[in-house]
């Protein structure tokens, strides 16, 4: 089979993972080499799902022996198979770097005769792609969860991120799905990664010239609709994910249909405004200081599709509001509806030199169609309407059409 | 109306603001030599572009002000929009009296726009370390060529260096002549010729297959949106785009 058809099998395969970041490292270019990573990443190209584009992103094989329900590759799918060696995988990835198509490579793979031998093969492939072709550019492998976890840690000195994707984001939902993935598994990969980061981490605080070891951090993924938990289980668990594994980000993916295996739910779209409002929630806990509990309860347990989980939350906590632009702290300010990072610092910056008035703020670029409902600016309420859930809700909907099934939604707008 | 002329590069721009320092005559508008069409009542003040001057202005701004300060008077300029001279002259006035705070005065107009204008210019510079799509020419040469909106060449040019740091490449700004070219050690600026031919490496057209198909396998079906593929990568960038050829 020539490489060309190869690649068509094995992009087509792993497009699913969603994650795409090619940021996190700082790796540099070596004398006579190719490549470096952008600390805060880049992408190449967006595709017609506006999906960025920045990692050549293919499976090593995708002859599985394991028979994964949501899966394309489980061993029943009557699919085309293809395997590459590590040579060509190189080729691939250095002839697009070299036209500046691609960031880098991420490489996964399904699970070709057992976990240890597939690890293998994607270890040869990363160390040769650094040490003989001195290839500098960003690399993310996925783990092979179950596989030993020297072979795991080995090819860790070699790639900027590794992850290892939970997919399925309760135990009952994997023993259904994927009865040979344990939870426990997953688990032990991932804390075995966590625990040689934290270890070479410390080896480079004393020897600055110690290797590094996954130097952009640890990541997952998690199914989003393949199986019934609620927003409240996935969110509780990322938290702990970011807490206990510090994982660097969690990537939520809408279950999109690959089969009809009747112990899959039935469905026409992929959950994708669902998946957006996870995304926002998960950009709460990292960036805006919330926690699980804040956003969720077990009587509140799904994400408002219609409203973004900050606005949800300031609509259930209108006694804090509204508050003043030129007194509120930091912290406060990132909780305002429709106020991002940007913006509280601007405004942070602003107010030192002079206080700030309504017009002021819209000088200096907030956005205040949201934000208005919540803040007064020199003691003035600017939201023109009755200061009361149900009224400011109105105000807040967004304005989703409802036969946009497919519709995404783009982050804080 | 009294007008400074300058040669329209970054150091004449810096000599003009020198000289309004040391000249009694004031500028009420700052304009490149090529853009100045003249009137009845214009009283011109030529300025010769001095690179002592344009270096202490520099220094200036950098130490008084601050390096930020600096990077988006830079930046602005490159903006090549016009009347971005003034704005920037009437920036430093305020730069002179307020320091390092400056970036604190986001009510300012001048403040304002000459922060709009360098994160335009700084988007697209970003968006272009993506976007620039080598080929590969007969005689071991890559070759970009790209048509920003923003004369940005000069800004990209050292990641690429730093990257591509063993092949010979060129990136050619095609609406402006001006192009990098980059031999292994260093990179400089050019004026290129527009209507050179570019024979393609034998093993190009394969590769630009190759990825083609990549591109377009992977996008997930029942997930399109092309608008937020248009928001992203606005089409203008899509001529010299090898996926989207
Ligand atoms: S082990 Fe991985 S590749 Fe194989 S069927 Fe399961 S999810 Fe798919």
């Amino acid at each position: 089979m020539d490489l060309a058809e190869k690649l068509k099998i094995l992009s087509a395969a792993a497009k699913y993972d969603v994650s795409c970041s090619s940021s996190g490292s700082n790796r540099q270019n070596i004398p006579g080499g190719v490549g470096n990573a952008a600390y805060s990443g880049i992408c190449h190209s967006w595709t017609d799902d506006g999906r960025c584009v920045s990692l050549l992103k293919i499976l090593f094989t995708n002859d599985c022996c394991y028979n994964c329900a949501y899966c394309v590759n489980r061993i029943t799918s009557d699919i085309p198979r293809a395997s590459f060696t590590p040579e060509e995988v190189i080729e691939l990835t250095i002839s697009f770097y070299r036209r500046n198509y691609i960031e880098g490579l991420f490489l996964s793979s399904a699970i070709y005769r057992s976990e240890d031998y597939t690890m293998e093969q994607l270890l040869r492939t990363v160390k040769k792609l650094r040490g003989e072709y001195k290839f500098n550019g960003y690399i993310h492998l996925k783990a092979i969860p179950g596989a030993d976890l020297k072979l795991i840690s080995e090819a860790g000195k070699y790639v900027d991120r590794m992850s290892v994707n939970i997919e399925l984001p309760s135990d009952r939902g994997l023993k259904l799905l994927a009865p040979r993935k344990k939870k426990e598994i997953i688990l032990k990969s991932m804390g075995g990664i966590t625990s040689y980061i934290d270890q070479y981490k410390e080896e480079r605080k004393l020897f600055k010239h110690a290797p590094s070891f996954v130097p952009a951090g640890q990541s997952t993924q998690l199914i989003v609709g393949a199986t019934p938990d609620c927003d409240l289980r996935i969110i509780k668990l990322s938290e702990s994910l970011y807490r206990s594994f510090n994982l660097k980000r969690v990537y939520y993916s809408a279950y999109v249909p690959v089969s009809d295996d009747p112990k899959l739910p039935s469905i026409t779209n992929p959950p994708l405004v669902r998946e957006n409002r996870l995304y926002q929630a998960d950009w709460l806990l990292r960036f805006y200081g919330f926690s699980a509990g804040e956003l969720l309860s077990e009587n509140n347990p799904n994400l408002d599709l219609e409203l973004d989980p900050k606005a949800s939350w300031a609509l259930r906590n209108l006694h804090l509001f509204p508050i003043e632009i030129n007194k509120a702290d930091y912290r406060m300010l990132l909780r305002v509806p429709g106020i991002g990072v940007k913006s509280a610092k601007r405004i942070a910056a602003a107010r030192r030199v002079g206080s700030l008035g309504y017009e002021d703020l819209k000088k200096i670029g907030v956005v205040l169609k949201r934000a208005r409902y919540f803040i007064t600016c020199r003691g003035k309420y600017y939201g023109e309407t009755a200061f009361r859930p149900d009224f400011l809700r109105q105000k807040l909907l967004d304005k989703v059409p409802a036969d946009s099934g497919g519709e995404q939604l783009t982050m804080f707008t | 109306m009294r007008y400074y002329i300058y040669d329209g590069s970054f150091q004449g721009l810096l000599t003009a603001i020198y000289e309004s320092y040391y000249r009694s005559a004031k500028p009420e508008d700052i304009l490149p030599r090529h853009r100045f069409t003249g009137n009845l009542f214009a009283q011109v003040e030529e300025i010769d572009t001095d690179e002592i001057k344009a270096d202490k202005v520099f220094q200036a701004i950098k130490n008084k002000i601050s390096p930020t300060a600096l990077r988006r008077v830079f930046y602005a300029f490159l903006s090549e929009i016009t009347g971005v001279e003034l704005l920037i002259y009437r920036y430093l006035q305020l730069g002179w009296k307020v320091g390092r705070d400056i970036d604190r005065h986001l009510t300012d107009h001048r403040v304002a726009m000459i922060h709009k204008i360098s994160q335009k210019v700084g988007l697209e510079k970003h968006r272009l370390l993506g976007l620039i799509r080598f080929r590969k020419l007969k005689g071991e040469i890559y070759y970009a060529p790209i048509e920003p909106d923003y004369n940005i060449v000069s800004l990209v040019a050292p990641h690429f260096a730093r990257r591509l740091s063993d092949q010979n490449w060129v990136i050619h700004d095609r609406k402006r002549d001006v192009a990098v070219l980059y031999n292994q050690k260093e990179w400089v600026m050019t004026v290129l010729d527009p209507g050179r031919d570019y024979v393609l490496a034998e093993e190009e057209k394969y590769c630009q297959q190759m990825w083609k198909n990549y591109f377009r396998s992977a996008s997930v079906p029942g997930r399109t949106n092309l608008k937020l593929q248009r928001q992203f990568m606005p089409t203008r960038y899509w001529r010299y785009l090898i996926e989207k050829q």
